[in-house]
């Protein structure tokens, strides 16, 4: 079939409904470990790194206060990755959840496109969650220097919600293609790990020599990290620009797991 | 004379819920369906027979749009699954060959979400599946786990959510296999409370004698293509002598056996130690056997059956 499909939004509102039926019965377990996570992260790498990073900080901020966002942005990656790679898997190869839902009217586009949503839902409220952690860590520990100071930051979960969908899509492309689930090591030691490393989420990559910044540039963690920095201590204009690519690549890469996803399901 | 009326009376009076024209499914390299032509009319129970392979699943498939045909027309409730897809499969119930339930959903909560995916009303739903679950007789474990249903349960549980939009056609793609007697019997039951509740019913099935009491006409299918349909009893006239006898002695007095008999029977099969003797007089082959005095360990007479039809067509050698 050559035909592009486009999902039906009612189709893909019940996988999403589907799965949230289902995350709503954990959600307070599943969460739990969630809090923890940046509360970890702040103490070894904030205060315990942190500590060694000369006077003055990064651009300005205390080494905290720039980790923080990133985190942020890197966290929904992680959730929605796990999300739409080991999860998405079980339900296509193992609990065949999706045979069973393609023989109804909702059809395999619209089972990928439920899965995006579901992908980016889970990394907002994962986000949600974190930036209280951090709002609230801010002022308990540090008045002068709080890690979220801008009103802006009210707009991090809607973005998160918008790159839990492109970490979603990039997951699931990767799904659409294996055949094992032993091959995520693959995805999550070359992809999803080099780009927590390296797009500006512990260190400033643009002070890197030629070509590492331009590189940082064409990959998508960089760009989310940016947005939640900016939104976090108050945004430029610039960061119009890094929403613009996170549209653009998400828009651009959706539909083709969407008909990679159909070929497995529909013969 | 009596069938013959209402085999022409059919097509007129009664409403056709699945039509098949030269149906075809071919795949990159292999042909699994090549050209089939059939008609199910409402009410009616249908059932695809045939060895591995033969084509009944990816048929099944391109009923309830798992498999996009590659040739040929395909109508359900006179709507073509290619173009119609959604509405197609809005009147249509699946029943899977393997199970695959919510297993992250309770017994009940499979019912409720599935019936979300036809965007029923919530009222409907939570009415269908009280009432889905007394049907199947699961109305205690609601609110089980269903990884703690039985084999039987769990396929009761497929047959309940498979009628949760109030399907006019059910595909089953055997619906029993792997399942004990019981649950069987019981899985039979329902299914015939379905036809007479003029749902339209397609199945496949390996057991003869579940197509033989469940179908109202059959096919059996080879190599992607239809060898053989009817009405069970039809077929069995048609191709079969109406008694079988077999023979079971050691191989030597198997070899002296058939000549004797070969005036009497309408052939003959060796399967392991036993010869089996088609016949329309199943007493003179016998008698004659004894007449000769040879002596054989066990003898058994029968009336002949589907399996023996459907042995005759396909052959006896294995098929993966």
């Amino acid at each position: 079939m050559t035909t592009v499909r486009l999902p039906s939004p009612r189709g893909a509102f019940r996988v999403w409904q589907r799965n949230a039926t289902i995350f709503r019965k954990y959600w307070k377990t599943i969460m739990l470990p969630n809090l923890f996570e940046p509360l970890l992260y702040l103490t070894a790498l904030g205060l315990g790194l942190g500590a060694f990073i000369r006077e003055g900080g990064v651009n300005g901020l205390t080494y905290t206060q720039y980790i923080a966002p990133g985190l942020l942005a890197s966290n929904a990656m992680f959730a929605a990755s796990f999300e739409s790679t080991f999860n998405t898997f079980i339900r296509l190869k193992i609990g065949r959840i999706y045979d069973a839902i393609v023989s109804t009217p909702v059809n395999a586009e619209d089972v990928v496109a439920g899965e995006y949503l579901w992908a980016g839902t889970r990394a907002a409220l994962y986000g949600t969650a974190f930036l209280g952690v951090l709002t609230f860590l801010g002022f308990a520990l540090s008045p002068e220097a709080l890690l979220v100071s801008s009103p802006w930051a009210l707009l991090i979960p809607p973005v998160l919600l918008v790159v839990g969908v492109m970490f979603s899509v990039m997951g699931t492309l990767f799904t659409s293609l294996i055949e094992s689930i032993d091959l995520y090591s693959y995805y999550f030691t070359l992809v999803v790990t080099p780009l927590f490393l390296f797009s500006g989420i512990f260190f400033p990559i643009e002070d890197f020599p030629s070509p590492v910044p331009e590189i940082a540039w064409f990959t998508p963690l960089y760009h989310a990290v940016n947005i939640c920095r900016s939104l976090a201590i108050g945004p430029s204009p610039g960061v119009l620009l890094d929403v613009a690519w996170v549209l653009v690549f998400t828009g651009v890469l959706a539909l083709l797991p969407i008909q990679l996803m159909r070929r497995r399901l529909i013969s | 004379m009596n069938t013959e009326t209402e085999q022409r009376a059919g097509p007129q009076t009664r409403e056709s819920t699945l039509v098949a024209r030269g149906l075809e499914k071919s795949y990159a390299n292999f042909e699994a369906v090549k050209g089939v032509n059939f008609e199910v009319y409402r009410g009616e129970c249908f059932g695809f027979l045939g060895p591995n392979g033969a084509g009944k699943t990816t048929t099944m498939k391109m009923i309830y749009g798992a498999a996009v045909p590659t040739g040929g027309e395909l109508r359900v409730t006179g709507l073509d699954v290619r173009h119609h897809e959604r509405e197609v499969k809005r009147r249509i119930g699946v029943v899977p060959q393997e199970n695959n339930l919510d297993e992250d959903l309770k017994v009940k909560e499979n019912l409720l979400v599935f019936g979300r995916y036809f965007d029923l009303p919530r009222k409907v739903v939570r009415r269908r599946a009280e009432e889905l679950l007394e049907f199947v007789q699961l109305s205690e474990r609601g609110d089980a786990q269903v990884e703690h249903l039985s084999g039987g349960m769990k396929r009761r549980l497929l047959i309940a959510r498979a009628l949760i939009n109030d399907p006019d056609l059910v595909v089953l793609d055997e619906p029993t296999t792997g399942l004990d007697p019981q649950a069987r019997h019981l899985v039979w039951d329902k299914l015939r409370e379905l036809t007479s509740q003029d749902k339209t019913l397609v199945l496949t099935t390996h057991y003869m004698d579940e197509a033989a009491q469940l179908c109202d006409r059959l096919c059996i299918m080879e190599g992607g293509r239809f060898i053989s349909e009817g009405a069970p009893r039809a077929l069995i006239n048609e191709h079969v002598s109406p008694e079988v006898v077999e023979f079971r002695a050691d191989p030597d007095t198997l070899e002296k056996l058939a000549p004797l008999i070969e005036d009497l029977s309408d052939g003959t099969d060796r399967v392991g130690e036993a010869l089996l003797v088609h016949t329309s007089d199943s007493e003179a082959v016998t008698r004659r056997i004894k007449g000769a005095g040879v002596t054989v360990e066990h003898t058994l007479h029968r009336q002949a059956t589907l399996e023996d039809v459907f042995l005759k067509l396909t052959g006896r050698s294995l098929v993966d």
